[in-house]
C-alpha cells in the first residue's frame, strides 16, 4: 500500500453501477500515476480510435499519483485523462486546490468514467460508500453555487469538482472547476462530462497514506524544502506576485502575445502586471492542499470576487484582446470559472473574432479593446447565446468555416498560451509536439530555460539543441504530470530529490534517470495514440502568423522560427522517424509494446 | 565540417571559463553537448580556452563515426553518458583540490553550504584504466545517472547537465568545496566532523 491503496473505482453511468476494482501495482510504478496512468487507463478503457470524444464510448480517467496527500509541498494536485473534444488528440489536464489530496484519503487512487447517463447525475466518493446520486437539483448552477450546493447536502469538510453552463452545454473548450476556483482548464475534460450528464463528483476521507521510511523522508523533505526557500521564483516571485509576476519578464523579452500575436509587447502591461494586481483588487492568497508556494490569488473588483486571475488568464483577457482594464480582466475570469470555461481558449477565441471583425472576415460585433463587451461575450458562449454559439466552436473551427486560418493561433485545435515563440525559439516545437494541441506546459515549457534561466539562460534565439532541450524538458514535466507534483517546483527541485522522496514513499529504488525514463514512456505512449487516432507529422505545425510573419518591433523584432530543422532535431533525439513515428526499437526500449493493443 | 555560431559561442565561453579559471590546464579536458543523436565535442588536443571552428567535431552517438580519429580521447565516454543518462551536456575538467581529495577520499560530501544546496555527495571511482577506457563508459554513467557529479580518483571529474553552463557550474561547485575541505585541513580541522550525516545516504 505504499505510494498506492492499490484501487480504483470504475464508473459506468449507463448502467449507473460502481464497481472498486484493483490496481496493479506493477503498471503503476511503470507509469506511475496521474497522466501517465491516465494514458495507461485510457487505452484499456477506451481503444478505437473512432470513438467520438463527446459520445458516450468516450472514457474520463481521474487519477491522482505515488505522492498525492503525502505532507511535502506541491502534492495536492489531480490529473484527468480523456479524448479531447476540442483537439481530437488524447489529453491530460491537471487541477489544483483540494480534491486531489482528498481523493487520496478516501482510499482510492483513480475514478475511470465511462458511458452516459439519461438525466444529470453526481458521484460521491467516500471511504465507507461510492455511489451515483440524481443531480437534476444542480444542473444549471455555476460551479460556485454548485460547491456550497454540495456542501450542505453533504456536509464539509468536501471537496467538489463540477461542470457549469459551459459543460453543461458542451462549449468544446469548457473545464471542470475544482471547488468553484481551480480549473482542469484546457482542452474541453467540462464537454466531455456535459455529454455523460455528470454535473459534479464530490470526495472526502481521512485515510492517511504511508510512508515506507519516515526518517529518510523527513530528511529528503528538508532537503525539498531548502531549495524552495532559495529559489527566487518557488521563494518570492510566486508567494508574493503569483504567476502574474510573469507578466512584467515576458513583456521585457518582446513574447507577450499582444492583439492576437500581432504584437509582443503591450503598451498597457504596467496597468496588468502582477504588481499592480496587488496594490489593487487583492484580496488575500490561496493555496492547494499542502502547498508552501501558494501562488493563488483571491480578488476583489468591488463588483464582483472570486479566484484569479493568474497569468495566463489575464494574458488571454488583457494584452491579447488589447485589454487592460484589470477589474475586468478579472471579472472575465471569474466568469470562466462559474461557467466552467477554459480562460485561454475563451479569450484566444475572442482575440481571433476580433481580428476577424477588424478585418472584414465576418463580424462578430467585438473589436480589440472593448473591454465593456469582454463578460457578456463570455456569458453568451456558456450558453451558446447570439454569436456566443458561434464562439463556442473555437478558433479552428472557426476560421475553417469563415475564413482567417492565417491568423487562427492553435495547433490541432488548441489555442496557444501566452508565449511568443517567436522570441523563444524553442517554444515551436513546445506547441507542434505537445501531445494536446498548443499547450506551453504539456511541451516543455523553454522559456524556463530561455527566459527565466532555470536552471541556466541558453540563447532564446539559437536553433541549435533547442529540439533536444524541449524533448528533455517535456519528459521531466510528464514525470511531474505523472507523479502529480505541481510543476512550479521544478524552478528548484532536481530530479535528484524526487527520486529520493518517491524511494522513501514507497519503498522504491527509482534514480533520477528513471523518472525521467518514465517520462518519455509516458509521452511516446500519448504520441502513439495519436497516431493511431490519425494525426501526423503535418499535425506538428504552427499557424502560419508565426513562421511567415515576423514581429516588427521590440526585443524579439525580425526574428524568424525555422520550425522544421528544430522539428527533425526534435525527432532524432526522440527516436523517431523524420515523419515523427517512434521506431521499433524506441518503443521497445520503452516497453511500450505490451500496452499498446495494435503494435 | 563547420559548427554554427550557436554552438561555438556556447564551447567558447565554457571552454574560457575552464580554462582561465584553473579547473584544466592548457590542454586537459574536454566538453560537449548533445543535439538530437548527436554530439559536438572537443577535438583531441585542442586548447579549451582559444576554441576555433575545427576544434568541434561532431560526432555520431549510437554508430561507430570516424571522426572519432580527431575527438576527445573521452569521446565514447561522453557518448555512453549520453547513451545512458538524461545528460544533455558533459564538462570534464582536472581540476586540482577535488582530484587531489580524490586520492584520499572515497566520497567528497560538500560541507559549504552552496555545495549543500547544489552537491550533497560526489561518488568517487577507481578504474585500472582510468582515461578513456571502455571501464569507464560503462561504470561512469551509473553513477551520473543519479549524482550531477563523479570524480575519476587521481583523473578528475565529469558533470553532466541539461547545458554546458550548468555542467560548468557543478565542477565549479565541487571544486570550492574540495578547496575548502583542504583548507581546513591545513588549519588542522577535520572536516568529517563538519559533514551533513543525511549526505552520506544521498
Amino acid at each position: 500500500m505504499l505510494g498506492y491503496w492499490e484501487k480504483y473505482l470504475e464508473v459506468d453511468l449507463t448502467s449507473r453501477t460502481v464497481t472498486e476494482r484493483k490496481l496493479d501495482l506493477s503498471v503503476a510504478r511503470k507509469y506511475l500515476g496521474g497522466r501517465g496512468l491516465g494514458a495507461y487507463l485510457y487505452l484499456q478503457y477506451c481503444p478505437d480510435p473512432d470513438v467520438e470524444p463527446l459520445g458516450p464510448e468516450n472514457v474520463v480517467i481521474i487519477a491522482t499519483g505515488p505522492l498525492t496527500g503525502v505532507p511535502a509541498t506541491g502534492s495536492g494536485r489531480l490529473s484527468a485523462t480523456t479524448r479531447s473534444p476540442l483537439s481530437r488528440t488524447i489529453m491530460d489536464t491537471n487541477v489544483g486546490g483540494m480534491f486531489g489530496a482528498f481523493l487520496k484519503f478516501s482510499g482510492h487512487d483513480a475514478i475511470v468514467i465511462k458511458g452516459k447517463s439519461e438525466s444529470p447525475v453526481g458521484l460521491k466518493v467516500m471511504e465507507d460508500s461510492c455511489e451515483l446520486f440524481d443531480a437534476g437539483d444542480a444542473w444549471g448552477m455555476d460551479t460556485e453555487e454548485t460547491v456550497e450546493f454540495y456542501k450542505k447536502k453533504f456536509s464539509n469538510p468536501l471537496s467538489v469538482l463540477s461542470i457549469g453552463k459551459g459543460g453543461e452545454n458542451k462549449v468544446l473548450y469548457s473545464g471542470v472547476i475544482a471547488d468553484g476556483g481551480r480549473n482542469f482548464g484546457r482542452g474541453g475534460l467540462g464537454a466531455v462530462w456535459g455529454s455523460k450528464n455528470l454535473k459534479a463528483i464530490v470526495t472526502r476521507g481521512r485515510k492517511k497514506p504511508e510512508i515506507f521510511d519516515k526518517s529518510r523522508f523527513e530528511e529528503v523533505k528538508y532537503e525539498l524544502v531548502k531549495v524552495i526557500k532559495a529559489h527566487p521564483i518557488t521563494s518570492k516571485v510566486l508567494p508574493s506576485l503569483g504567476t502574474e509576476g510573469l507578466m512584467k519578464v515576458i513583456d521585457f523579452y518582446g513574447i507577450l502575445p499582444t492583439r492576437n500575436f500581432q504584437q509582443g509587447q503591450f503598451e498597457g502591461v504596467d496597468k496588468v502586471k502582477g504588481e499592480t494586481l496587488m496594490e489593487t483588487i487583492f484580496d488575500r492568497k490561496s493555496a492547494c492542499w499542502g502547498c508552501m508556494i501558494a501562488c493563488g490569488r483571491m480578488t476583489n473588483t468591488g463588483k464582483e470576487k472570486g479566484e484569479g486571475p493568474e497569468y495566463e488568464t489575464t494574458w488571454a483577457m488583457g494584452p491579447n484582446l488589447g485589454i487592460d482594464d484589470l477589474k475586468i480582466i478579472a471579472e472575465a475570469g471569474f466568469h470562466c470559472n462559474r461557467h466552467g470555461l477554459d480562460s485561454v481558449s475563451t479569450g484566444s477565441t475572442i482575440a481571433w473574432a476580433m481580428e476577424a471583425t477588424e478585418r472584414g472576415v465576418y463580424d462578430f460585433g467585438i473589436r480589440f479593446g472593448e473591454a465593456e463587451k469582454l463578460v457578456q461575450y463570455i456569458d453568451m458562449i456558456a450558453s451558446k447565446e447570439g454569436v456566443g454559439e458561434l464562439l463556442a466552436l473555437g478558433t479552428k473551427r472557426l476560421s475553417e468555416r469563415f475564413g482567417g486560418t492565417e491568423f487562427a493561433m492553435h495547433v490541432k485545435g488548441l489555442e496557444l498560451p501566452a508565449y511568443d515563440p517567436r522570441g523563444s525559439k524553442g517554444m515551436g516545437v513546445v506547441y507542434t509536439t505537445s501531445n494536446r494541441g498548443a499547450c506551453h506546459l504539456r511541451g516543455g515549457y523553454s522559456v524556463g530555460f530561455e527566459e527565466l534561466g532555470s536552471p541556466r539562460k541558453i540563447d532564446r534565439f539559437a536553433v541549435a539543441g533547442k529540439g533536444t532541450h524541449v524533448a528533455r524538458s517535456q519528459d521531466v514535466g510528464t514525470f511531474y504530470d505523472s507523479a502529480v507534483v505541481c510543476r512550479f517546483n521544478s524552478y528548484a527541485v532536481g530530479m535528484d530529490i524526487w527520486a529520493r522522496l518517491l524511494n522513501a514513499v514507497s519503498n522504491t529504488n527509482y534514480t533520477a534517470a528513471d523518472l525521467e525514463h518514465i517520462g518519455e514512456r509516458v509521452h511516446n505512449l500519448e504520441r502513439l495514440i495519436n497516431l493511431k487516432l490519425g494525426f501526423s507529422k503535418k499535425d506538428d505545425s504552427l499557424p502560419s502568423r508565426l513562421t511567415r510573419e515576423v514581429l516588427k518591433e521590440g526585443p524579439a523584432a525580425d526574428q524568424e522560427l525555422p520550425l522544421e530543422e528544430m522539428l527533425q532535431e526534435y525527432y532524432e533525439y526522440r527516436g523517431w522517424t523524420t515523419e515523427g513515428v517512434p521506431t521499433d526499437q524506441k518503443i521497445d526500449q520503452l516497453d511500450l509494446r505490451s500496452d499498446v493493443p495494435w503494435l | 565540417m563547420a559548427v554554427s555560431n550557436d554552438v561555438l559561442k556556447e564551447f567558447r565561453k565554457i571552454g574560457s571559463a575552464l580554462f582561465t579559471t584553473g579547473l584544466n590546464n592548457s590542454h586537459s579536458g574536454n566538453i560537449s553537448m548533445r543535439v538530437g543523436n548527436r554530439m559536438f565535442i572537443k577535438r583531441r588536443g585542442a586548447m579549451l580556452g582559444y576554441l576555433e571552428p575545427d576544434d568541434i567535431v561532431e560526432v555520431e552517438l549510437y554508430r561507430m563515426d570516424g571522426n572519432l580519429a580527431i575527438a576527445s580521447t573521452e569521446s565514447r565516454v561522453h557518448a555512453s553518458i549520453y547513451i545512458n543518462t538524461e545528460a544533455l551536456a558533459v564538462v570534464h575538467a582536472h581540476s586540482l583540490a577535488t582530484t587531489a581529495l580524490s586520492l584520499v577520499r572515497d566520497e567528497i560530501i560538500p560541507i559549504d553550504v552552496e555545495g549543500g544546496y547544489f552537491i550533497k555527495k560526489v561518488p568517487v571511482l577507481d578504474f585500472e584504466y582510468a582515461s578513456g577506457s571502455k571501464e569507464m563508459e560503462d561504470i561512469l554513467p551509473k553513477y551520473l545517472e543519479n549524482y550531477k557529479v563523479a570524480v575519476v580518483r587521481g583523473h578528475g571529474i565529469f558533470s553532466c547537465a541539461a547545458t554546458l553552463e550548468e555542467a560548468l557550474f557543478y565542477i565549479h561547485s565541487v571544486e570550492s568545496s574540495a578547496q575548502m575541505i583542504i583548507y581546513l585541513s591545513s588549519l588542522g580541522v577535520d572536516s568529517k566532523m563538519l559533514e551533513k550525516g543525511s549526505y552520506e545516504n544521498w
